[in-house]
C-alpha cells in the first residue's frame, strides 16, 4: 500500500515537471508525500462534530432510586408493576434494570430511563423522598449526578477573590450645585427615553436611547434609580451615565412597587411565568439582586396589594378576613399568624410610624368601624364604630400628625341580586389627632358626592372638590390641635376634577382633566390668591417637580392623539415652555430624597431668603444675558449667511432682466411703481365714520 | 385693523390670487362660481359664471386680461377678464387641480388629476390667440406622470421650466424644451398643497400636510428654511418687502368636527423668513385656512378658508415697527 502511495506520487511530481513545461489542462490539488495537515478535525468539522454523539449521552435521561423494597423473585412482577405506577407518570420508560443479588432478590436499587432527560428531571424533583410505605422512602438521584459527585476534588480551593468593581455615585444628581431637576420624557412606539437636566434657560438634555423600556419607565421612590419594563423582567439604571444597576428577571410584569427605603421592589405579573405560572408576585432585594419570597395571589385588590410601613421593616396585605403583616427581613409572617379581622376591606400605614389604620364593613348588627393598630406589637390605639357606612377612603396626611377618613355614608339601603344598592348618599370626614393623647376624633359632614380630596403634604390644610356636575366647589379647610377642622376657603363653580398640591404645601393646582378638560387654576392657599387660570387642552397629566418650583402638564398619547406635548410652568402659573412632541407619552420628574436640614435651618433659611434672593436673581440674569447674547449672535450669523446667499441670486436675477423685458414687451414689472407710463392713478374715497363708544 | 371679510362663496375657498398691481383679488371655491373684488374695499367686481364642479386652482395673468381656471367638471376654461366672459373652453379627461400663465403669458400650463382611470398629466398651452379654434387646438407640450400626482405647480419667470410639486412630498422641475425632468428633490413626507414664489422669484416656499412649509431655491432646489407648526399647512406666502412668511392651515377639515374650536388652530400664522421663528398669529377663520397671498405691496394679506371667507387683512403700524434682533 505504502509503496503503491509513493508510486503514485513519483508519478503525480512527473506530472509537475511535465505540468510546469506543456502547461497542460489539469493542475495536481494531492497533497506532497509526507504532507501533515495543521488544521485539526475540531476546527474544520466544527458543526459537524458538534452532533457527533458523547458516551455520556443518554444518561441525563437515567435516574437512580433507592430505598426500593429488597423483594424474592416471586414479588418481583408485584414490584415492578407499583415501580411503574409511580415513575411512569413522568414520562415513558424506555428501559429498566433491576440488580439481583445471588440469590436473585432485588438488591435495593434500580435504574429507570426515560424517553426524554427532562422527564429524568421532573422524577428526581416530585418522586425524591416519596414514601412508599412505611418502612420505605424512595431516593430518586439523576445518574449523571452521581458522576459529578465523584469528580469533586477531595482538596478545596478557595475561590479566587474578584477585583472590587467600586460603583458610580448612585445620588450624584443630587450634588448639582444649581439644584437643577431632573425628568424623563417618554415617546410612545419606539419607547425612547430621554432625560433632561432642567437648567436654565433652557432644559438640557443629558441622555437618550431609543427603546429603552417596551412600556413605561418608573424612577424609584427617592430618585436612585430609573425603572424600564422589559418582557423578561424589570431593569434598574443609576449613577451618572444610567449604566444598568440591576436585572430582575420575571416574565411579563405589570406592575411594580419600590419599598418607601428603596431596600425592596415588589413586581407582579398578572399571568406568571410561562414555565411557572404560579410566580406572580416576587419580592426582590434591590442591592444584592435577589429574590426574597415569592407569592401566587389572584387578588383583585387595587394594586400595590402590598403595602409597606415607612421604614421597610414591614408590609402587609389584605386576605379573606385576615390582615397578613410580613416582616423584613426574614419575610415571613409577623408572629408567624395573619391577623384575623373579619370584614376588613381596607388598611394604609401611617407614613411616619408603624400603625396601621384598615376599617371593616358592617355585618348585621355590628357596626362599621375604623381601628388604629401599632405594630409589631399589635396594639389597639383607637377605634371608631361608624355606621350606615358604604364605603371608606383612608388618607394620612404625609407627616403622619393626621388621618382623614372619608366616609359614604347611606340614608337607605336595600338588597339587590346580592348587590347592596345604597341611596341618599352623603359624606363624613373623621379627622383622627394622632399627636394628641387618646387620639381624639372630629367629623366634618358634606351634603354634595366628594371627587377628590388631598391632604397639603406640609402643613395642616386640606383640599376637595366637591357638588354636583355644573356646580363644582373646592373647600379648603384646616385641622388644629384641640380643634374640629375649620373651612378657611370655598371656591365656587369650578371646572376642575383634581387637586394636584405643591409637595411643599401652600400652592395647589386645581386641574380639569378628561377628554374636554384642561382648565388649570394656580391657587396660593396663603391667601387663597388664583394667582392664574389658563388651560391646557385634553391635559392627561399633572406633575410637580420635587422642590415645588415648576408643573408639567401633559397630553399623553395614551389618551389623546392629538397636539400631544408637555408643557412647563412656574408655580405661579406662568408658561414657561410648550414642547408639542408627536407621541409624547409620559413625563416624570426624577425625586429626590427628604431634606436633610433640620427645621430649624429651614427656619434660618426662610428667614434669610432676602439675602438669597439678591444672589439668585444677579445668577438668573446672567444666563438670560448670556443666553439672548448666544440668540442674537445666532440670528446675526444666520443672516449673514442668508444676505451672501440673496446677493449671490439678485446678481444673477438682474443679469437676466434683458430676457425678462423681452418676454414681457419690454415693460419693466420687477418693481410695482417701475412702469410709470401704463400707470393710471385712481383715487378712491372711503366713507369713514367714526363712532367712540366707552365700554365700561 | 379690522379685517375685510368677502362673503361671496358658498362653499370652501380652494385658492386666492392677486393681479400683479394687486388692486384686484381673485378668488375660487368648490361651489363653482370663482369671484373678483377690488382688494381696497372688498367691493365685488364680477364673477366667472360657466364651471359646473369645484373650482379647484386659478390664475391671471400679467397684463390682467386674461383668467384661466380648473375645476372638478373635467374642464380647464380661459376667461376675459374685462367682462368675465369664458373665451375658451378645454375639456379634460379628469379634473384639473392645478393652472398657472408663464411668465409671458403666452403659454399656460394645467395638470389633471389621477382619477377614472386617467394618468397624472401636465399640459402645456399655447394661449397667444384665443378663438372659436382654441378648445381643438393640440397642446404644445404633454408630460405623463407616472408617480405621485402633480398637486402644486410653478412657472419659472424665464418661460424655460416648470417646478411641480407632488403628492408625496417630492419636487421636480421640467424643461419646456425637451419635457425632460431636469431636477428633483424629496424635503417632505407628505402631499404639497401649494407652491408661492418670492417677489423677484428666485426662491420659493412650499406648504405641505407634513406640517411644515419649506424654502427652496427655484434653480437648484436647494433646501433653504424650514418653517415647523403641529398642523397640516394648506398655503404659504412670501412678504414682498420684509423677511416674513405666512402660514395657513389647521386641523383637516375631516377631523375638525371631533374637537372643539380652540384645539383646531386655524390662524394664519406668521414666521421670520431666516430664523425661521414664529413671532404673530392672526385668528378669524372657524375652519382651516385653503390659501393665503399677499398682496404685491406688502402692507395687507388675504386668507380663504373651509368657513368659506376670504378675510383681508391690511397690517398694523405695529407690524411694520416689530423688528427681531440681531
Amino acid at each position: 500500500m505504502a509503496k503503491k502511495k509513493s508510486d503514485k506520487s513519483d508519478e503525480n511530481s512527473k506530472n509537475q515537471d511535465s505540468d510546469a513545461s506543456s502547461n497542460s489542462e489539469e493542475p495536481n490539488f494531492s497533497d506532497p508525500e509526507g504532507y501533515e495537515e495543521d488544521i485539526s478535525d475540531s476546527e474544520l468539522l466544527k458543526d459537524i462534530l458538534k452532533q457527533k454523539p458523547k458516551e455520556t449521552d443518554g444518561y441525563e435521561s437515567v435516574i437512580v432510586v433507592d430505598g426500593v423494597p429488597q423483594v424474592g423473585p416471586n414479588r418481583i412482577e408485584k414490584l415492578k408493576s407499583v415501580i411503574n405506577k409511580v415513575f411512569g407518570k413522568f414520562g415513558k420508560i424506555v428501559n429498566e434494570y433491576y440488580p439481583l443479588k445471588a440469590d436473585e432478590s432485588t438488591k435495593g436499587y434500580i435504574f429507570l430511563e426515560y424517553s426524554n432527560p427532562n422527564h429524568a428531571a421532573e422524577a428526581v424533583e416530585l418522586a425524591n423522598k416519596f414514601k412508599i410505605d412505611k418502612q420505605h422512602t424512595f431516593l430518586v438521584n439523576l445518574f449523571t449526578d452521581f458522576a459529578k459527585y465523584e469528580q469533586i476534588p477531595d482538596k478545596w480551593e478557595p475561590p479566587q477573590t474578584r477585583p472590587y468593581e467600586g460603583q458610580a455615585d448612585l445620588h450624584y444628581y443630587l450634588l448639582e450645585p444649581d439644584a437643577y431637576d431632573q425628568y424623563a420624557v417618554v415617546t410612545a412606539q419606539g419607547q425612547s427615553v430621554q432625560i433632561w437636566q432642567n437648567t436654565l434657560p433652557d432644559p438640557s438634555l443629558i441622555e437618550e436611547r431609543s427603546n429603552w423600556t417596551q412600556t413605561f419607565i418608573k424612577w424609584s421612590p427617592l430618585g436612585t434609580y430609573l425603572s424600564t419594563f422589559h418582557k423578561l423582567g424589570i431593569a434598574l439604571w443609576a449613577g451618572p451615565e444610567f449604566l444598568q444597576y440591576k436585572k430582575f428577571a420575571h416574565a411579563n410584569v405589570q406592575y411594580i412597587d419600590f419599598s418607601p427605603c428603596e431596600k425592596y421592589l415588589v413586581t407582579y405579573s398578572p399571568q406568571g411565568e410561562s414555565n411557572n405560572p404560579d410566580k406572580k408576585i416576587v419580592i426582590w432585594d434591590i442591592r444584592t439582586g435577589q429574590e426574597k419570597r415569592s407569592f401566587n395571589i389572584d387578588s383583585t385588590s387595587p394594586w400595590p396589594i402590598f403595602r409597606w410601613s415607612h421604614d421597610d421593616k414591614y408590609f402587609g396585605r389584605i386576605g379573606n378576613d385576615v390582615l397578613s403583616i410580613y416582616e423584613t427581613p426574614s419575610f415571613g409572617l409577623l408572629d408567624k399568624k395573619s391577623i384575623k379581622m373579619a370584614g376588613i376591606r381596607d388598611f394604609n400605614w401611617s407614613p411616619t410610624d408603624n400603625i396601621v389604620a384598615y376599617w371593616v364593613a358592617e355585618d348585621k348588627d355590628v357596626p362599621a368601624s375604623v381601628t388604629l393598630l401599632e405594630l409589631p406589637n399589635r396594639n389597639e390605639i383607637r377605634k371608631k364604630n361608624l355606621f350606615n357606612v358604604a364605603d371608606c377612603k383612608i388618607h394620612w396626611q404625609t407627616s403622619g400628625d393626621y388621618l382623614c377618613v372619608k366616609v359614604d355614608r347611606y340614608s337607605k339601603s336595600r338588597k339587590e341580586k346580592n348587590e347592596m344598592k345604597y341611596s341618599g348618599m352623603y359624606c363624613n370626614f373623621e379627622i383622627f389627632h394622632m399627636r394628641e393623647k387618646q387620639v381624639p376624633v372630629d367629623s366634618v359632614e358634606i351634603k354634595e358626592p366628594i371627587q377628590a380630596f388631598a391632604w397639603e403634604p406640609v402643613g395642616t390644610k386640606f383640599a376637595m372638590i366637591h357638588g354636583e356636575t355644573l356646580s363644582i366647589n373646592v373647600s379648603f379647610y384646616e385641622v388644629k390641635v384641640g380643634l374640629a377642622p375649620i373651612l378657611l376657603k370655598k371656591f365656587e363653580k369650578r371646572a376642575c376634577s383634581h387637586l394636584f398640591w405643591s409637595p411643599n404645601g401652600q400652592f395647589i393646582v386645581l386641574a380639569g382633566m378628561g377628554s374636554n378638560g384642561g382648565s388649570l387654576e394656580f391657587v396660593d392657599t396663603q391667601e387663597f390668591l388664583v394667582m392664574n387660570t389658563t388651560d391646557h387642552f385634553q391635559m392627561s397629566d399633572v406633575e410637580w417637580d420635587p422642590t415645588g418650583r415648576y408643573v408639567f402638564t401633559g397630553v399623553s398619547f395614551w389618551k389623546s392623539k392629538v397636539d400631544t406635548g408637555y408643557w412647563m410652568w412656574s408655580f405661579q402659573g406662568k408658561i414657561l415652555k410648550r414642547i408639542n412632541l408627536e407621541r409624547f407619552a409620559q413625563v416624570l420628574w426624577r425625586p429626590r430624597p427628604a431634606t436633610l436640614l433640620s427645621e430649624k435651618q429651614q427656619k434660618e433659611i426662610k428667614k434669610n431668603l432676602k439675602k438669597y434672593y439678591a444672589q439668585f436673581e444677579s445668577k438668573d440674569r446672567m444666563r438670560q444675558s448670556k443666553a439672548s447674547k448666544e440668540l442674537i449672535e445666532k440670528r446675526a450669523a444666520l443672516m449673514e449667511k442668508f444676505r451672501e446667499y440673496r446677493e449671490e441670486n439678485i446678481k444673477q436675477w438682474q443679469e437676466k432682466k434683458a430676457r425678462r423685458l423681452a418676454l414681457r414687451n419690454n415693460i419693466d414689472t420687477d418693481e410695482l411703481g417701475a412702469d410709470t407710463e401704463n400707470v393710471e392713478e385712481e383715487v378712491v374715497e372711503f366713507f369713514v365714520k367714526e363712532e367712540i363708544i366707552p365700554i365700561d | 385693523m379690522k379685517p375685510i371679510i368677502l362673503h361671496g362663496h358658498e362653499r370652501s375657498i380652494t385658492q386666492i390670487k392677486y393681479n400683479r398691481e394687486g388692486d384686484l383679488l381673485f378668488s375660487s371655491a368648490k361651489d363653482n362660481k370663482p369671484n373678483v373684488w377690488f382688494s381696497l374695499n372688498g367691493e365685488r367686481l364680477g364673477t366667472f359664471n360657466g364651471h359646473q364642479g369645484a373650482v379647484w386652482c386659478i390664475d391671471v395673468d400679467w397684463t390682467t386680461t386674461k383668467f384661466i381656471s380648473g375645476a372638478g367638471d373635467n374642464t380647464c376654461k380661459l376667461w376675459d377678464c374685462e367682462t368675465g366672459k369664458e373665451t375658451g373652453n378645454i375639456k379634460t379627461m379628469s379634473s384639473v387641480r392645478t393652472c398657472m400663465f408663464s411668465y409671458s403669458a403666452n403659454m399656460a400650463v394645467y395638470s389633471t388629476d389621477k382619477a377614472m382611470k386617467q394618468p397624472c398629466e401636465i399640459f402645456i398651452i399655447d394661449v397667444r390667440t384665443i378663438d372659436s379654434s382654441f378648445s381643438q387646438q393640440q397642446p404644445i407640450l404633454r408630460i405623463p406622470i407616472s408617480g405621485p400626482r402633480v398637486s402644486s405647480i410653478l412657472w419659472d419667470n424665464l418661460d424655460e421650466m416648470i417646478i411641480t410639486g407632488h403628492e408625496s412630498g417630492e419636487i421636480n422641475q421640467w424643461d419646456l424644451k425637451t419635457g425632460k425632468k431636469i431636477n428633483s428633490t424629496k424635503e417632505h413626507d407628505n402631499l404639497i398643497n401649494d407652491m408661492q414664489f418670492n417677489k423677484d422669484g428666485t426662491m420659493f416656499i412650499t406648504a405641505s400636510k407634513d406640517h411644515t412649509a419649506k424654502l427652496f431655491d427655484t434653480e437648484t432646489l436647494a433646501l433653504l428654511k424650514t418653517f415647523k407648526t403641529e398642523r397640516p399647512i394648506n398655503s404659504a406666502a412670501i412678504s414682498p418687502i420684509a423677511d416674513h412668511v405666512a402660514l395657513g392651515g389647521g386641523q383637516e377639515a375631516m377631523d375638525v368636527t371631533t374637537t372643539s374650536t380652540r384645539a383646531g388652530k386655524f390662524d394664519s400664522r406668521f414666521f421670520h423668513l431666516v430664523f425661521e421663528e414664529e413671532f404673530a398669529r392672526v385668528k378669524g377663520h372657524f375652519g382651516p385656512i385653503n390659501s393665503v397671498a399677499f398682496h404685491p405691496d406688502g402692507k395687507s394679506y388675504s386668507s380663504g378658508g373651509e368657513d368659506g371667507y376670504v378675510r383681508v387683512h391690511t397690517f398694523d403700524s405695529s407690524y411694520f415697527e416689530y423688528n427681531f434682533d440681531y
